[in-house]
């Protein structure tokens, strides 16, 4: 087995910086607000350092933007991060706060070579605009020392891992404090000179537990990992250092979440008809805002024009803190079928989708209806309309045994004002609804009336006269 | 030079004088073959808007569309009824062998949305035909309509007041309509493209409620006759 962990120096700092906009000095500071714990390239370069007095630090840059730590924060942004990971190595454990480890020995042979793993991996960091230092170990302690140096290479080598672990002090071992300065005490000052201690020594004059720590580093003892496994859903959450007000900024950084989506959703072969969208306010309840589709999708450029279509429909209340997208309902993915070789006719399925979603966006869902026929007597009652859903496939049922109705149906009854010139055919007696307390109880005629128009009259129980539909 | 010329005769682009042309636009058959002649034999016009100018409904101007949605809802096109008056009557239309599953009735509420859904309705391929009912309606908005319409060559038939009738409109055909004596719609040409407008014709629409055409309708004698109204 070979290991290969990710140790994020500044996971939290990463992730705000890569949503923003305008790229400002940025440093995280402890949860009671008085010190520094981490601070980007930028603020670095002004001299800004972990550990330094809040004051100070602003002193030294007055444009320091700030974020609180948050450990919960931290945990979510780390199973974001596996998830990403999850697509190139199937075996994964969480090392919080700041690390992740992968089972790397048995992807050798699918990517060609540990260092196409490397590679692979150091890329997608880059793409994600994320820091991570890279270890790789026989055993899952060892990887992690030799990443939180920094000194990590590429090689699957036991010797070469064990010379590596055998240079290093005795702090960046990680022991804890009481027994570093026991080993300290004893003349000790590297990991190697621990390691070739024998067992039962150790064992007695340290502790067992040191002694089992030491075994796991070395890989003579077992040290199982529970597998994390990705949850199925999507769910990614944008926090901004500074509060947004205009719904341009929410969609510049729903940009790169959306493309993260289309991407997490081109590795599962999958895609989704809604999105959800929850923008967190400061004073006020959450604004929620559901993007439904009218058909499968996974390109971001396609949610992104719906979101705005949205946003621009709906402006924001109040300023936003932060944002989360989620997606909890997948689809299986089907190749458009419409399409010729070249890809040279248009997929009118996928205009289709297109246009419906376009239309919903803009005018609300409720704004287009589709008809369809019902079986009851009453005529009221006879149709229905429901939401555009999906397209249609053409098997039709035969409706040709209905009986003849006028193509226009007023939307209640109209009173008959004035008698009808002609009178053709009737009456037609319709009545029901006993079963469910709308009784209907009516004959109908057709009429003509002065201004010509052949209108669907009725008279009902109670001897009133009305128009209920217009034979357009 | 003359090449020039006769390309545009022939596409009538030019009006030349009482000369009629049949026009090589394309078109989508009424499925009224008397209207088809007025209309230089070809019918509704693709890529360009339609007016039908009527003063009430019910006096068969659905009829006179229904075997255009026939055809565009069995050949997988979209037919969509932008802000009708009133509801369009499910059964009604399924017994017509309307394909219910592609017609999509769509409610705007300000004009500036009204406008929006028409382009967005208009440019897509998936449309065939686009039936609104548009209320007032400035020339500059329809001639912004006319071009949705050519981008994506599909029929709009928009159903205004028959008082519009004296004013001006960049539609390319326009067509009053009136109840005739029999039950029959009396169809008057306003306009059209290629040609002289003024033509009339009758179509009979008694079949749409089933009437026998008969000279003097028999009354089913009853008690309505006299507390009618």
């Amino acid at each position: 087995m070979l290991w290969l962990y990710l140790h994020f120096p500044h996971l939290l700092l990463d992730h705000i910086r890569r949503s923003r906009e305008n790229p400002g000095a940025l440093a995280v500071v402890e949860g009671s607000g008085q010190k520094v714990i981490q601070a980007c390239p930028q603020a670095r370069a002004q001299g800004v350092r972990a550990g330094m007095r809040l004051k100070t630090a602003i002193s030294l840059a007055p444009e320091l933007g700030m974020v609180r730590a948050d450990h919960q924060q931290e945990a979510r942004i780390l199973e974001d991060q596996a998830r990403w990971l999850y697509r190139y190595a199937a075996h994964i454990v969480l090392v919080p706060p700041d690390g992740l480890l992968a089972e790397v020995g048995s992807l050798q042979r699918l990517y060609g070579g540990l260092q196409a793993v490397w590679q692979t991996v150091e890329q997608g960091l880059n793409e994600r605009q994320l820091n991570a230092w890279i270890g790789i170990g026989h055993t899952p302690l060892a990887a992690r020392l030799i990443a939180r140096t920094g000194k990590g290479e590429c090689t699957a080598d036991k010797g070469h891992i064990l010379r590596a672990l055998g240079q290093m002090c005795l702090l960046a071992a990680e022991f804890e404090d009481k027994t570093r300065a026991r080993l300290q005490r004893i003349g000790l000052n590297t990991l190697g000179e621990v390691l070739a201690l024998p067992s039962n020594e150790l064992a007695r004059r340290l502790s067992p537990e040191t002694l089992a720590y030491v075994q796991k580093i070395q890989g003579n003892r077992a040290d199982p990992k529970t597998p994390w496994h990705p949850p199925h859903y999507f769910h990614q959450q944008i926090d901004f250092a500074q509060e947004v007000e205009q719904s341009q900024g929410l969609l510049f950084s729903l940009q790169r979440t959306l493309s993260e989506l289309e991407e997490d959703l081109c590795w599962r072969q999958q895609d989704t008809d809604s999105l959800l969208l929850v923008l967190q306010h400061r004073h006020e309840e959450p604004t929620r805002l559901r993007v439904r589709t009218s058909g499968p999708e996974h390109r971001s450029e396609t949610f992104l024009n719906l979101i705005r279509l949205r946003l621009e429909q709906q402006p924001l209340r109040a300023p936003v803190i932060s944002l989360v997208l989620s997606v909890r309902r997948f689809l299986g993915r089907e190749a458009g079928a419409g399409r010729d070789l070249l890809g040279e006719t248009q997929d009118l399925n996928e205009a289709w989708h297109t246009l419906i979603s376009r239309l919903q966006a803009r005018l609300g869902e409720a704004a287009l209806q589709q008809l369809s026929p019902q079986a009851d007597h009453r005529p009221e009652r006879a149709w229905s309309a429901s939401e555009v859903l999906r397209r249609p496939g053409t098997r039709l049922p035969d409706y040709t045994q209905l009986p003849r109705r006028p193509l226009w149906l007023l939307k209640g009854p109209q009173p008959l004002t004035a008698a009808p010139s002609r009178w053709f055919s009737g009456p037609e007696r319709i009545s029901g609804g006993w079963w469910d307390g709308q009784r209907v109880h009516r004959d109908y005629y057709i009429a003509q009336l002065e201004s010509g128009q052949l209108a669907w009259v009725f008279r009902d129980v109670r001897d009133g006269w009305f128009v209920h539909g217009w034979f357009g | 030079m003359s090449e020039i010329l006769n390309t545009l005769m022939q596409d009538a682009r030019v009006w030349q004088g009482h000369q009629h042309i049949r026009t090589n636009q394309p078109a989508e058959p009424t499925g009224y073959q008397a209207l088809d002649n007025q209309l230089g034999g070809v019918g509704w016009p693709r890529g360009a808007l339609s007016e039908c100018l009527l003063d009430a409904p019910g006096i068969g101007e659905l009829q006179l569309l229904l075997p255009l949605m026939q055809r565009m809802s069995h050949s997988g096109k979209t037919v969509f009824w932008v802000n009708p008056p009133h509801t369009p009557y499910a059964p009604a239309f399924a017994r017509e062998g309307v394909n219910l599953d592609q017609v999509i009735l769509i409610n705007t509420e300000d004009e500036g949305d009204l406008l929006w859904t028409l382009e967005n309705c208009l440019r897509s391929p998936v449309t065939g035909l686009v039936m609104v009912w548009p209320g007032k309606l400035a020339a500059r908005e329809i001639r912004r309509l006319q071009l949705a319409a050519e981008a994506g060559s599909n029929v709009c038939v928009l159903f205004r007041e028959r008082r519009y009738a004296e004013q001006n409109s960049p539609a390319a055909l326009r067509l009053e309509l009136a109840p005739g004596d029999h039950q029959d719609l009396s169809v008057n040409v306003l306009k059209r493209r290629g040609s002289w407008p003024g033509q009339c014709c009758s179509l009979a629409m008694h079949h749409r409620a089933d009437l026998a055409f008969q000279e003097a309708p028999r009354v089913v004698q009853g008690p309505w006759s006299g507390r009618a109204g």
